[in-house]
């Protein structure tokens, strides 16, 4: 009666059920929490990630020369919670299956994710502006037609002179 | 018989968090007990004031582990209650959902470190395994084994697929055979019942006078469940069966937590067969107004409140949590006077402590 010998015996019938690892392979289900990745192409600086990261993970600051804005990301701050990509309206931040972070201690402040978002002048009278993702206009209009494809292309203060006429 | 005082903790072999007690004893006999916290403050209750309340979700979560999905939960609540957001009714199953895996999980794990402390280390291993069965699942489904990421303002931030509800239901079907066969074992093996009987008693009436909550009052023939005394989520249109021990002791308190895994079980099957369809989160980022609202809900470990006061801005003003074991930790006072020297990390483990929580 409640004898936990059968158990145990069919316990140790069925052998070892860990994981070889790191000799073998271990159990990575799609969709595990990793290692963030970051596209900056499809990235319109909206900062929604760096507003949203608990830890402040993630900085997005002016280039000294002013040409662009530079996307920084401490892996070794993160915390995988995976709300920057819940928030970011591209996906241009994601969270990756990769869950190997070891590093050599020296590399510590080195461990980051990094981009580049160039400024390019606007269309109409050249002030540099962030690009405008198509990943953007993918999720604002149902159909992309060539005259918001024009307009993406203005800085926002021209956008309206040409929309407001 | 001489009288001392011997020092448990607060780091102790059996003791899974820092916690300290001076226990007077008399003989092998304990006759007298001082409780001493605050090795795990983190002061997070400043902290959260300090950010915004995107990131509380985060921090929020990361209060403890085993019962880490609550917290957000309870937060978000609050922060609807106050913003007056009407959560999509697909998200208030998908909550339930994850309310309940993680329920299944953290009792789970105490059954577990019970068969461990009593030196029933074969048991041990082998309900971790049943419980590997429950980390899979979380992994597969929400991306981590612990911290499921699953609430956000106004909703979840995870959908089931046919397929994904195909697999947590084949994982709770591996999970009802183990769970049987455990369950009979933690009721009627002589060796698990001749430590868990009649050790660490809290009578009703004593249970009541300490206002404790969750498996601890419901092991002590008290029939309390916030999912059914104030339901939340999606728990107003789920049967939620409360399972109440009269035995008072260690024993029944393993007992409900082992009921509350087949209850879990059956709530999941509930939830994916009603699972409605629709949005999983509003559409838009939430206005949070000033005003003041309490949310609860029923945590592995009992009643979780949540005071939130927001001012206008993105930052909360005061949020204040009162955890469950905060009052069950004051019954050791009762339960373990009387008892031998060899059961008291038992006896704390069978009221769950979830140390970090409380101190934050
Ligand atoms: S996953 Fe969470 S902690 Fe990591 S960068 Fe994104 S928001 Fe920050
Ligand atoms: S990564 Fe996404 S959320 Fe972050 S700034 Fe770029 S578009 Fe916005």
């Amino acid at each position: 009666m409640s004898s936990f010998l059968k158990i145990a015996i069919r316990n140790l019938l069925k052998g070892p059920s860990t994981d070889p690892y790191p000799y073998g392979e271990t159990f990575v289900p799609k969709g595990l929490r990793g290692k963030i990745k970051y596209n900056a192409k499809a990235c319109v600086a909206c900062r929604m990630c760096e507003h949203v990261c608990a830890g402040g993970a993630i900085q997005i600051r002016e280039v000294s020369d002013k040409s662009g804005l530079e996307f920084i990301l401490w892996h070794n701050t993160c915390a995988f919670c995976g709300l920057c990509e819940h928030y970011c309206p591209t996906k241009a931040i994601r969270l990756t299956e990769d869950y190997h972070t070891a590093h050599r201690q020296e590399d510590k402040y080195r461990y980051v994710e990094k981009g580049f978002i160039k400024y390019v002048p606007c269309a109409s009278c050249g002030t540099p502006m962030v690009p405008t993702a198509p990943e953007l206009l993918n999720v604002a209009y149902d159909n992309v037609n060539k005259d918001i494809e024009r307009l993406s292309k203005l800085c926002s203060k021209c956008r309206k002179e040409k929309v407001c006429g | 018989m001489s009288t001392y005082t011997i020092p448990v903790g607060p780091l102790h072999v059996a003791l899974e968090e820092p916690m300290y007690f001076r226990v007077q004893v008399e003989g092998e006999t304990v006759v007298g007990l001082d409780i001493t916290a605050g090795y795990v403050h983190r002061g997070m209750e400043s902290l959260v004031m300090q950010r915004n309340i995107y990131q509380n979700i985060t921090l929020t979560e990361r209060l403890c582990s085993l019962c880490s999905n609550n917290h957000p939960c309870t937060y978000c609540m609050a922060l609807e209650k106050i913003a007056g957001i009407e959560v999509p009714e697909r998200a208030q199953y998908l909550r339930v959902i994850a309310d309940e895996i993680k329920r299944i999980a953290s009792n789970l794990f105490n059954a577990g470190i019970l068969a461990h402390i009593i030196g029933f280390d074969s048991l041990f291993m082998h309900v971790m395994e049943i419980r590997e069965i429950v980390q899979d699942t979380k992994e597969t489904i929400y991306g981590n084994r612990m911290d499921l990421a699953v609430n956000c303002i106004g909703g979840v931030r995870y959908d089931l697929s046919d397929e994904k509800i195909k697999y947590i239901r084949k994982q709770i079907d591996r999970l009802k055979k183990p769970l049987e066969e455990i369950i009979d074992i933690y009721m009627n093996n002589k060796f698990v019942r001749a430590r868990t009987e009649g050790v660490g008693v809290l009578p009703k009436e004593e249970a009541v006078r300490y206002g404790v909550v969750g498996p601890v009052a419901r092991g002590s023939g008290i029939d309390y469940d916030v999912r059914v005394k104030s339901p939340y989520a999606a728990y107003d249109k789920i049967k939620v069966n409360v399972h109440v021990e009269n035995g008072s002791d260690v024993r029944a308190r393993a007992i409900v937590r082992l009921r509350e895994i087949q209850e879990a079980v059956n709530i999941i099957e509930l939830c994916l067969k009603e699972l409605p369809d629709g949005p999983t989160c509003i559409d838009h980022l939430p206005e949070i107004p000033a005003g003041e609202a309490i949310a609860k809900s029923e945590a592995p470990r009992g009643e979780l409140i949540y005071y939130l006061r927001t001012n206008g801005s993105d930052k909360p003003e005061r949020l204040k949590w009162r955890v469950p074991t905060y009052m069950n930790w004051e019954a050791l006072n009762v339960m373990m006077p009387g008892n031998k020297v060899a059961d008291i990390p038992l006896i704390i483990t069978s009221i769950d402590p979830c140390i970090s929580c409380t101190e934050r």
